[in-house]
């Protein structure tokens, strides 16, 4: 019974002792966690962010109280384990889309960023048809050149010559 | 007494533009040659006066003159001499003055130089500066005037108003220079003494070029004379707008302390739409003047180069930008943007009209997709694309979110990077093509043989950068499609060069510089197409390789970063500078490979608060500069213990933008610059005598 109760003593000892280790590693590890952000690792979330008191200042350049603040509540988030992407939308969350540079809001983003290319497509399928509309309508004016300038086919030195002149002509 | 000289004559100013107006109105209408004359002895005179009013709030600056609550706003008896006269353009109603002063002063000289050769032009010519004049000397005198004074009202309070309020009476000047509040903190810059000068230019400029534009669908004169009268001032335009964005990004690496020179914010960008539009327009009028065509398509890039101007001064002058609903609030808000619609929508209407009659017929067809119209045309489409989706970043998508979502955003850089490089990358390509493209015919098959040099040039120079350690296909790309253009340029000038020595037996050397003389124009082209490739170049490296770090560091340690290594060697906390602001700077010493190179000073700059006005401080880099690139150091902040946090940037290849936009500015002085005028009967001689070969002539 004795010989059983130190052998529980034991267990219970080298338990404690386990636990105690594994407490000061963790903490030590969280502590070193803390310690390892850096301030590169701040300023590329803050890049992504405007500053919330100058108008379009990126939050990594601006030396304002608040954008101090913003960065320092970033390196908090960092430590805490959150993601680039957690702590935008924290932001976003607290002080509105305009902390982003670029919106999170689906619709706001898809106006932001695709409008662009959806105005590039139709300008240039539009300029396609305007294109061929032009050139059918111009059949009838004369496509080649003024009779002063020929018609320039041929890559030899004459030829160049000719098409230099024909560009320097002012 | 300076005070009433500057609003006489800013009135009078005002005054003389108006009557222009309806004088050369009436006159051309009523084809009345007396009206017409005495038009334009009323637009000579807009110059002058507005000299004098510019002149009576110089002397006032100069001079101390605090009762004027522009002098009082902007300057305090610490200015030096300098920044008093630079302050004449440091807020609103002073720079709106010298933007008066600026447009009257181009509308004066283009108006005594094309009176007489572009005699039937020339009244619509006045009618529209002068109403452009007239609106902004309106703007002056009735909601931003400089001369407004400081009054004490009998109830105590104070008051800014142009005349005398009943029973008030001025302050005590010693009372005013105590409270006086000085130039801008960020306008007490070199760069800030030519950038807004030079941007200015460059906006107010471009009304030339409009108003001939505009004068010519007016009388119905739609030959090529406006071209000829317009091109060399939209040149002019263009080089002072190029050089005004230069600076600006000049000032805002050295001042703004965020380790770049572009940060695509509204302001920059409110600058740059025009200046693309307007290179459309440098372009595509070349397509007009050679083969009668795009007639409609130049009318509008003008107006919409003129409209970018006009809708970029409002924006950033009436805090649009800060917020759609701001610009209402702001005195001049409403006005400017009830112009740039007036102005906007009555010129499309006008070149509508015109093109609707058939009067805007093209004389000329594509002759083919080789062609170097038909390139232009292409150019011009990418030119037009890249201002649409800045302006689209910059303002519609912000003003659209706000008045429909009621929410605020603001695009960031990469949505700028994100849309604009696949379009300057087309830029690059039609650049590298076009010039070696003929007008009128050309073949795919004679354009890719010319292609063979200059792109072997360009394949042998990315095997060298490849070996130099340069590595990525996007960046190889860019590089590539860049030095392309650039040796296409050169290839082109050897070429030709070549060409009139073998059938001259001139050296080659002559032989260019007789074809540079012949035509300026094509020649300094070439030469703005290796600055744009040099700038390319830069904008690649420094915005691909940019390398930062941000460490603290105690006094004697050292940051290592790269091929460098930067000791702190302390602070020097509270230093006086002479214009009484304080100054902590921070002593680091800069050793590259293991030799020290440098020392370099970052700062901070404090400008203490004073009655009414909040202090500032500003972070001025530290750098040390190669053509290689730079090392760039921001002191960002000191610690009590004597530790300090530095942010360092290495730039690569940052220089050859500042290189670039002076081969740029050569290249544009080499086009405008005019051809000898030789006397007609020499011209005649010139002509009827046979030359050898055409080239050579």
């Amino acid at each position: 019974m004795r010989a059983c109760n130190a052998s529980s003593r034991r267990s219970l000892l080298i338990l404690a002792f386990g636990l105690l280790i594994l407490l000061v590693a963790s903490l030590t590890q969280a502590q070193d966690g803390g310690a390892a952000i850096t301030d590169d690792q701040v300023n590329a979330i803050a890049r992504q962010m405007f500053c919330p008191v100058c108008e379009n200042e990126p939050l990594d350049v601006c030396m304002t109280a608040a954008c101090i603040r913003w960065r320092e509540d970033i390196r908090g988030q960092l430590a805490a384990g959150r993601t680039e992407s957690q702590i935008i939308a924290d932001f976003v969350a607290r002080y509105g889309e305009r902390a982003s540079a670029t919106p999170l809001d689906p619709t706001l983003r898809g106006l932001s960023v695709y409008v662009p290319w959806l105005i590039a497509g139709a300008l240039l399928l539009g300029g396609v048809g305007v294109f061929w509309r032009w050139r059918s309508t111009q059949r009838h004016v004369p496509t080649a050149p003024p009779a002063d300038h020929p018609p320039v086919e041929a890559a030899d030195e004459a030829a160049y010559r000719a098409t230099l002149e024909r560009d320097l002509k002012d | 007494m300076l005070a009433e000289v500057g609003l006489a004559a800013l009135a009078l100013a005002f005054g003389a533009a108006t009557y222009a107006v309806i004088a050369a109105l009436w006159g051309a209408l009523r084809h009345r040659e007396a009206f017409i004359i005495s038009a334009r002895n009323a637009a000579l005179l807009v110059f002058p006066l507005t000299l004098g009013a510019s002149l009576a709030l110089l002397i006032a600056l100069m001079t101390a003159q605090y009762q004027i609550a522009y002098v009082w706003q902007v300057t305090n008896p610490n200015t030096p001499d300098f920044y008093r006269f630079t302050a004449l353009w440091g807020s609103q109603s002073g720079s709106l003055l010298f933007w008066n002063l600026l447009m009257s002063g181009f509308s004066f000289v283009a108006l005594l130089i094309n009176w007489n050769s572009n005699r039937r032009l020339m009244p619509w010519f006045i009618v529209y500066t002068m109403a452009v004049s007239a609106f902004f000397l309106g703007l002056s005198l009735l909601l931003e005037n400089p001369f407004a004074r400081i009054w004490i009202m009998p109830d105590g309070s104070v008051a800014q108003t142009v005349f005398i309020p009943a029973g008030a009476e001025g302050p005590s000047a010693v009372r005013l220079a105590a409270t006086a509040r000085g130039l801008n903190p960020l306008l007490r810059h070199f760069g800030m003494i030519i950038h807004p000068p030079l941007l200015y230019l460059g906006f107010v400029s471009f009304v030339i070029p409009f108003a001939f534009a505009m004068s010519a669908l007016a009388s119905g004169d739609l030959s090529t004379n406006w071209i000829k009268a317009a091109r060399r001032w939209a040149l002019i335009a263009w080089l002072f707008l190029s050089l005004g964005l230069l600076l600006g990004g000049r000032w805002a690496y050295d001042v703004l302390g965020w380790g770049g020179y572009w940060g695509w914010d509204p302001v920059e960008n409110a600058a740059f739409i025009p200046w693309l539009i307007g290179t459309a327009f440098l372009h595509s009028v070349m397509i007009q003047e050679k083969r009668g065509m795009l007639k409609v398509w130049n009318m509008f890039l003008i107006i919409f180069t003129f409209s970018a101007v006009i809708f970029g001064t409002f924006a950033t002058r009436s805090g649009l930008i800060d917020s759609v609903h701001s610009f209402a609030q702001s005195s001049i808000g409403g006005a400017m943007f009830l112009f740039w619609a007036a102005v906007t929508l009555v010129s499309v209407g006008l070149t509508l009209w015109r093109w609707n009659r058939g009067e805007l017929r093209s004389e000329h067809g594509f002759a083919g997709l080789a062609s170097r119209e038909t390139l232009f045309v292409l150019n011009n489409v990418v030119f037009v694309a890249l201002a649409l989706a800045i302006f689209w970043g910059s303002f519609g998508a912000p003003i659209l979110s706000e008045l429909v979502f009621n929410t605020d955003i603001s695009l960031g850089a990469s949505y700028f990077t994100q849309v604009t490089a696949p379009l300057f990358a087309a830029m690059y390509i039609l650049m590298g093509i076009a010039p070696l493209s003929a007008w009128g015919a050309g073949s795919a098959k004679r354009l890719g043989r010319a292609m063979v040099v200059p792109f072997g040039l360009t394949l042998i120079a990315l095997l060298l950068i490849g070996i130099a350690g340069t590595r990525g296909g996007g960046a190889l790309f860019a590089y590539g499609i860049v030095m392309l253009s650039g040796f296409v340029a050169l290839y082109e000038i050897g070429r030709s060069g070549a060409a009139r020595a073998r059938a001259t037996g001139e050296n080659i050397v002559q032989a260019t510089i007789a074809l540079f003389g012949r035509n300026r124009r094509r020649y300094g082209g070439f030469i703005v197409h290796l600055g744009i490739t040099v700038i390319g170049l830069g904008v690649i490296g420094s915005t691909l390789f940019q390398a930062e770090t941000q460490q603290t560091l105690r006094p004697g340690e050292a940051l290592q970063f790269q091929d460098y290594s930067m000791t702190f060697q302390g602070i020097d906390a509270g230093q006086i500078a002479e214009d009484g602001r304080f100054m902590d700077i921070a002593n680091l010493t800069l050793a590259r490979n293991g030799a020290q190179v440098a020392s370099l000073r970052p700062r901070h700059d404090i400008y203490p608060s004073t009655e009414g006005q909040q202090g500032m401080t500003m972070i001025i880099p530290g750098s040390y500069s190669t053509l290689e690139n730079d090392f760039y150091v921001l002191f960002v902040a000191g610690q009590a213990d004597g530790s300090a946090t530095f942010k360092v940037y290495i730039n690569p290849l940052i220089n050859l933008i500042w290189w670039g936009g002076l081969i740029l500015i050569v290249g544009t002085l080499i086009s405008a610059w005019p051809a000898e005028s030789a006397p007609a009967s020499v011209r005649e001689r010139r002509r009827a005598k046979p030359t050898a070969a055409g080239v050579v002539a």
